[in-house]
């Protein structure tokens, strides 16, 4: 945890696990970050992850930012801005028009 | 069966089970017989008047009783503390004694297995101490159909299952013990089957061709769809970054249909073994090294979704 923000308050999202050594945590940091960058660019959203400040940083294209401690808050913040939830299964990623509703 | 866990989490087993379905009855034969070792017991009762303690405590080394609400709801506070007051007095010990390394939770009648592990996983101290390695739901053989006619709950307990216990098998004709472990296989279909008589475990001869039962649509759940198993390979140049980015939005967006996750993939730390319940996900475990033959593949068990199209989101996340 973070000494000076006390940042993250809750330890170990399961999407944490995977990584021992601080140069693997690191770059799968910076991995996840292009990756959610990516995605989250159809909607009008950024992430970031600099290395320093601990956790994800999503951004708007206007400029407000919040720092969210992991993956799940990501996807919560997302919903919250876009009024959806960010659905992998959306067409627009699987490019299969004809997806059956869930 | 006493399991030494590894990490030095405590590992936790849950028997559920609709009200009446004989999971008292089953456990304490299992005591009786040493199965669970000297696990320490907790037994959940929605009523005020706890009864099942009084059958279980002469074969169980230690126990505790949960009464006056059901745990997975009105009664969560109470298990966390229970469950935290056992961790502590845990940590006190010396590691080398002999300490508490299997818990029993029998539930309500009223309980969603599901729930409880998610209460648990999402715990910051609990987290670190239990691991939840078997849901096991016991089914009343002789009115399980009836009641899955009618009552949500009892379908959701049934998809959260490990292991389904089928219980009073001789009240029942192997015809009739058919349908329902097919019919069962259509709600569950990776759950192990085991049966039972009085508690006392007896072998499981079932026609695998039997028909299932149509089930009617409760109102209010989402029943649209049979609940299927999906299993997609993933390509070994996958990278858990982008595959954890992937999975997690998944189970975010479609973590109500998606009842079961389970599945080994690789990490930079090792082939990790992933299992979630819903949108639950227990901290993944690391699987020995030794053993190197894993190949990364990952089953859904849920609706609405195709192998297709799992694969192609995947691929598009990583790309």
């Amino acid at each position: 945890m973070c000494n000076a923000c006390g940042f993250p308050s809750a330890p170990g999202h399961w999407t944490d696990a995977g990584v021992d050594t601080p140069g693997d945590r690191l770059r799968m940091q910076f991995r996840r970050a292009q990756v959610l960058k990516k995605i989250l660019s159809d909607y009008g959203l950024s992430a970031r992850v600099d290395g320093q400040i601990p956790g994800i940083q999503l951004s708007t294209f206007t400029g407000s930012q919040v720092n969210l401690r992991d993956l799940e808050a990501v996807w919560k913040e997302a919903e919250r801005q876009i009024g959806a939830p960010v659905d992998p299964l959306d067409p627009r990623f699987t490019g299969i028009a004809a997806e059956p509703v869930a | 069966m006493p399991q030494q866990g590894k990490d030095g989490r405590i590992r936790l087993t849950v028997l559920g089970g609709y009200l009446g379905s004989g999971k008292t009855t089953w456990l304490r034969h299992q005591l009786y017989e040493g199965v669970f070792g000297d696990a320490h017991i907790i037994v959940n009762e929605a009523a005020e008047t706890p009864v099942d303690d009084a059958l279980l405590a002469q074969h169980a080394g230690a126990m505790t009783v949960l009464a006056g609400g059901c745990v997975c709801c009105t009664g969560k506070a109470d298990l966390i503390d229970a469950l935290r007051s056992l961790c502590d007095q845990r940590s006190k010990q010396t590691s080398t004694g002999a300490r508490l390394e299997q818990l029993v939770l029998e539930t309500s009648g009223l309980a969603d297995p599901a729930a409880i592990v998610t209460a648990i996983r999402e715990d910051p101290v609990l987290v670190y101490h239990i691991l939840v390695t078997e849901i096991i739901v016991a089914v009343d053989a002789a009115n399980a159909i009836a009641q899955l006619s009618d009552e949500p709950l009892g379908r959701q307990q049934i998809e959260a299952a490990d292991r389904l216990l089928l219980t009073k098998v001789d009240t029942v004709t192997t015809a009739g013990l058919s349908a329902l472990v097919t019919t069962l296989k259509t709600l569950n279909p990776a759950a192990e089957f085991c049966a039972a008589v009085k508690g006392i475990d007896q072998p499981l001869h079932v026609d695998e061709g039997a028909a299932p039962i149509r089930l009617p649509a409760i109102s209010g759940t989402d029943m649209r769809d049979p609940v299927v198993p999906v299993r997609i390979e993933i390509d070994p140049s996958t990278d858990w970054a982008a595959f954890s980015v992937w999975l997690s939005a998944l189970l975010y967006a479609r973590g109500t249909n998606i009842v079961r996750v389970k599945g080994v993939m690789n990490s930079p730390a090792g082939h990790l073994l992933l299992q979630a319940v819903r949108n639950s996900v227990q901290s993944p475990e690391i699987l020995p090294k030794s053993a190197s033959n894993y190949n990364n593949s990952i089953v859904f068990i849920g609706r609405g979704f195709t192998a297709e199209a799992l694969e192609k989101s995947l691929l598009h996340f990583v790309g």
